[in-house]
């Protein structure tokens, strides 16, 4: 069964549609690349996966069920903001998001804090944005999940941590599984893709695989990009 | 999962009403030792020798009263601060991906809050009976008991204890339906693109007023009814106040219920995180 | 090894030929295992679905052999990585004349300049020891 499908899924604030008629299939152990100018609906879209927005008009479901709190189980969501709780230390969230999620594993999230060199006991009003960001990733990755959502995963991250962040996913990968990863900075992250998702003004522009397009177009992913959205 | 969201929500909230109230313990304690070393005639007309005591204890139930102002006042902030701030804002994008549902996250809420009005509740009475200690024996306490059931039935062929049940009741009840009112006015505030924390507030006043409203029309309608019972004998006064706490703990209830309906409608329905 | 990749071609493609490369250097030898798809997707920073999609196409060119349990290995056919040695050198050479073509060169011309540039080369060597 496909992780993700959607029927004419569309998400209307008042006249303005964020998504409209988005007819899309994700199938499993693939990792998407969910492309497009700020603002062209790739948030909404992933918000709607997560199950923390309600479609407008139209369908979308998670291994075949409409998002609800048993996809959230499935799911494994990274928001682009900072969604921990300040006052928590790091060991105090690993102990929520054990609590909660029954796919979360401890021992790998230590790890990686380890890698990262980030104390677990150190409160998060302490660090930096970008440790923060360091954190949620940590724990969204930690988790084995149907589906990962990742909402601009690498934006505000040094390129030594992008890389590490870009070798996570890698050695993640199951084929269970799929990664969608929402970005704008395709350049960094083409080579691990499997499939893009161009989305402009809340359309389904173009779907293909990264092979597909650099053998018709003979060029990357991201050239094609700046070329079809160039201002 | 509404068990491990109780459990969350207790360590959010604990760290900040465990140091308040230890705070609590330890100034009345303290306050009530100076009483009973210096000052034991602290709450009689004559005059004290001892003026240190006096200017201490001053000082002492100064603070006390401040720290119960500002601990009550912290439970109303932390009750909204908590539904506000942990679902509507950045936080609530984790809640909401949680895999739990809805209902769990209001009541999980709504119980936390109830637990910690409660708690304000018993700890100024336990304040009260800590800075009674000792200014009445057991005897003098029993005898006072008795003779207030006594006078309590004479009074109005009822027992003490029910009374004190349905008022017990009323008061529970009626945390419960000012805890929901809060949530309900926040969700209705979410439903707006803009400006939502006026609209929080717009929506709270709205529904007192309409509260209100319907309160009057009821108070109208059944004292009218009853005009004619309302005749100055002791036992009918009492079940007229017993219908007017009865009646209001039943508004209670379906106030309560249909703003939890609406609060969990909008949260599942319509929601829409910035 | 590093690997490189560019941005332009398709990347299981890229993984062929330098894996292909790698086979006919001799850098792995003829019936050495191969490390798990996801270790050399990690190692190249690539979708392990890229680096399955290379490794099939490996074994469809049988550089490369697959045991159902025990993982996939460098072929021991010599010939076939002689076949593939020779088919790449001709590209190699048919690339090389086309662009010395362009520049104007004659056979002699590109035949002299060859010598040179080894005797060049072989006097380095000397030099170097």
């Amino acid at each position: 069964m496909t992780i993700l499908n959607t029927n004419n899924l569309t998400k209307s604030y008042g006249k303005k549609a964020a998504l409209s008629q988005i007819n899309m299939e994700v199938p499993r152990g693939r990792i998407i690349g969910l492309l497009g100018p700020n603002g062209s609906g790739k948030s909404t879209f992933i918000k709607l996966a997560a199950g923390l927005l309600v479609p407008s008009s139209g369908e979308i479901f998670i291994d075949g069920q409409a998002p609800g709190a048993l996809t959230k189980a499935k799911v494994s969501y990274l928001s682009e903001r900072s969604y921990l709780s300040d006052w928590m230390r790091v060991s105090e969230i690993l102990v929520f998001f054990e609590d909660f999620y029954e796919d979360f594993n401890r021992i790998k999230a230590e790890n990686m804090l380890k890698d990262l060199a980030i104390n677990p006991d150190d409160r998060l009003k302490t660090m930096s944005k970008g440790t923060k960001e360091k954190v949620q990733l940590i724990l969204v990755m930690s988790r084995q999940a149907e589906l990962y959502l990742l909402d601009e995963p690498i934006g505000g991250v040094d390129p030594a941590a992008r890389d590490y962040i870009l070798n996570t996913i890698i050695t993640n990968y199951k084929e269970e599984a799929s990664v969608i990863i929402s970005t704008h900075l395709i350049a960094d992250i083409e080579q691990i893709l499997d499939d893009i998702m161009f989305i402009n003004q809340g359309e389904l522009v173009l779907s293909s695989s990264v092979d597909e397009i650099r053998e018709t177009h003979n060029k990357s992913v991201d050239g094609l990009f700046r070329e079809v959205f160039k201002c | 999962m509404l068990g491990k969201l109780i459990k969350h929500e207790t360590r959010a909230t604990r760290r900040i009403f465990l140091p308040l109230y230890g705070a609590l313990l330890i100034l009345t304690i303290f306050t009530k030792l100076v009483m009973a070393i210096g000052a034991p005639d602290f709450f009689s007309e004559a005059a004290s020798n001892n003026t240190i005591a006096e200017i201490t204890l001053g000082i002492s139930f100064t603070l006390y009263f401040i720290l119960i102002v500002g601990i009550s006042v912290m439970t109303l902030v932390m009750i909204i601060q908590r539904f506000y701030k942990n679902l509507f804002t950045d936080e609530g994008y984790l809640m909401f991906s949680l895999p739990v549902k809805t209902w769990e996250l209001v009541l999980s809420k709504l119980l936390v809050g109830l637990l910690w009005s409660a708690v304000c509740t018993v700890m100024i009475v336990l304040t009260f009976v800590i800075f009674s200690l000792g200014t009445f024996s057991m005897m003098e306490l029993t005898q006072a008991i008795q003779a207030a059931y006594q006078t309590f039935f004479v009074e109005t062929g009822m027992n003490l204890n029910l009374f004190i049940a349905e008022l017990a009741l009323f008061l529970a009840v009626n945390t419960v339906a000012s805890i929901l009112m809060i949530y309900v006015a926040i969700a209705i505030g979410q439903l707006f693109s803009q400006h939502r924390v006026v609209a929080a507030f717009g929506a709270y006043i709205v529904i007192t007023i309409v509260l209100q409203i319907i309160g009057s029309i009821f108070m109208a309608v059944f004292a009218i009814g009853n005009l004619d019972i309302l005749i100055l004998n002791g036992r009918s006064a009492m079940s007229t106040i017993q219908w007017l706490i009865n009646g209001s703990t039943i508004l209670n209830v379906v106030f309560g219920a249909a703003f939890y309906y609406v609060t969990q409608y909008i949260m599942k329905n319509r929601l829409n995180l910035e | 090894m590093k690997w490189i990749i560019d941005s332009d071609r398709p990347i299981y493609k890229q993984l062929v030929e330098q894996i292909e490369l790698r086979i006919i250097s001799g850098v792995y030898s003829p019936g050495d295992k191969l490390e798990s798809v996801r270790e050399m997707a990690m190692d190249a920073g690539v979708n392990p679905n890229t680096m399955q999609k290379a490794l099939a196409e490996l074994e469809r060119m049988e550089l490369v052999f697959a045991q159902r349990t025990s993982g996939r290995f460098i072929t021991e056919d010599l010939k076939v990585i002689e076949e593939a040695k020779k088919k790449l050198a001709v590209q190699e050479i048919g690339a090389f004349l086309e662009k010395m073509k362009k520049l104007g060169m004659s056979r002699n011309e590109i035949l002299a300049l060859m010598e040179k540039i080894e005797e060049g080369d072989k006097e380095d060597d000397h030099l170097k020891h």
